[in-house]
């Protein structure tokens, strides 16, 4: 059983990733946008109404045990293009609302929900974008209902690749 | 007088929250100030530098999404990062960011993140209000009614951009109860799903 879903913005093509344990996504070049509509939560209720494969990441998410988003390290958060497969992926949740730590957030549509691991890359990465990579995890996890999270960050993608073939 | 850029980081074309904050905004701005704007949907990195040219103050005005920056928006500040202080290294940089949950303080990553994009673009930051249920500023005239306490925290930054004064960001809600928000949320995702033909259980459907 496949058991991780990936959404990156480098090339994993020289790795030799077992193909029953990884889902590599491949999202579009240039991944439309979320156009703000909620048609993922009113019209095709837990996808994207956007006719295009980036709307799948949503549908896959609920069928691993963990999504590994391998990003650049972008003002503390994730690249524009990986941003995009997340924005056009809300529908894996729910509209209506719940309260987690006192605050208000968004119902979960699935019981299993994978848990979520970030590889951040860059050169030069400021420590205060670390900062706010660190806090973004936390409350993308809350948000979409992971138990587990974690973040790594790497000086290259070198690095990263590395990591990821032990 | 100052040349004041705003910066619509909605993905919507028209009828935004981050349009009535604009218009909001620069009604308390006041009229001795110089207006532009500029949407970031279908806009160019060129499209998008050129918009800074000679502007005192640029205030980026956006929905949050997933905790941060909607793509849209984020496309254009990751293109213009590097190039941006050749067009105005002066630019003061302001923003607003306004979620669908309750509290104002939920768009704080997101505000730290346009920090982070002044830091590394080598511009000047100035403040980020976030402010919550961002699906109730129809509801009143801003200042009125439940939106008084957003009315009055969209004055004092409209007078920290005027002064050109850097502060630690705010955050803002409606003067309304958490629970009835959630209510009538819950009521208008209901009305969406009968207006598409759906049955309230198909809102729920697991894939």
């Amino acid at each position: 059983m496949v058991k991780t879903l990936v959404l990156q913005d480098i090339n994993l093509s020289g790795l030799d990733l077992d193909k029953d344990k990884y889902i590599i996504f491949k999202q579009s070049q240039s991944v439309k946008p979320c156009v703000g509509c909620f048609g993922c939560w009113v019209k095709t209720p837990g996808k994207c109404v956007i006719k295009d494969s980036d709307s799948d990441f949503a549908v896959k998410m609920p069928h691993v045990e963990e999504v590994i988003i391998i990003s650049e390290l972008v003002f503390g958060g994730l690249s524009p293009n990986v941003k995009a497969v997340l924005d056009r992926s809300i529908g894996f949740i729910l509209p209506f609302f719940c309260k987690v730590n006192g605050e208000m957030h968004h119902k979960q549509r699935y019981d299993k929900r994978p848990n979520l691991k970030y590889m951040l890359y860059g050169e030069k990465m400021p420590e205060a974008e670390k900062v706010t990579a660190q806090k973004l995890i936390k409350a993308n996890a809350t948000n979409l209902g992971a138990d587990k999270f974690s973040v790594e960050f790497y000086n290259s993608t070198a690095e990263l690749l590395e990591d990821l073939k032990q | 007088m100052m040349k004041i850029l705003c910066i619509n980081g909605s993905p919507k074309s028209k009828n935004s929250s981050s349009e009535l904050l604009i218009n909001e905004l620069c009604k308390m701005l006041g009229i001795n100030n110089e207006y532009t704007t500029t949407k970031t949907m279908g806009v160019t990195k060129q499209e998008f530098l050129e918009k800074f040219e000679g502007v005192d103050v640029a205030v980026v005005v956006f929905p949050l999404y997933v905790d941060g920056i909607p793509s849209n928006l984020l496309r254009l500040l990751y293109e213009s990062k590097d190039e941006l202080k050749n067009i105005n290294s002066d630019v003061v940089i302001y923003a607003i960011s306004n979620n669908g949950f309750f509290e104002g303080k939920q768009n704080a990553l997101a505000l730290d993140m346009i920090k982070h994009f002044c830091e590394a673009a080598g511009v000047k930051w100035g403040q980020g209000l976030g402010i919550g249920a961002g699906g109730m500023l129809t509801v009143a005239p801003i200042g009125a009614g439940p939106l008084k306490s957003i009315g009055a925290d969209l004055k004092t930054f409209s007078a920290n951009i005027n002064e050109s004064i850097s502060s630690d960001n705010l955050f803002t809600q409606p003067n309304f109860p958490k629970l009835l928000y959630k209510l009538g949320g819950h009521a208008n995702w209901k009305k969406s799903a009968k207006e598409n033909g759906l049955k309230i259980k198909d809102l729920y459907e697991r894939r």
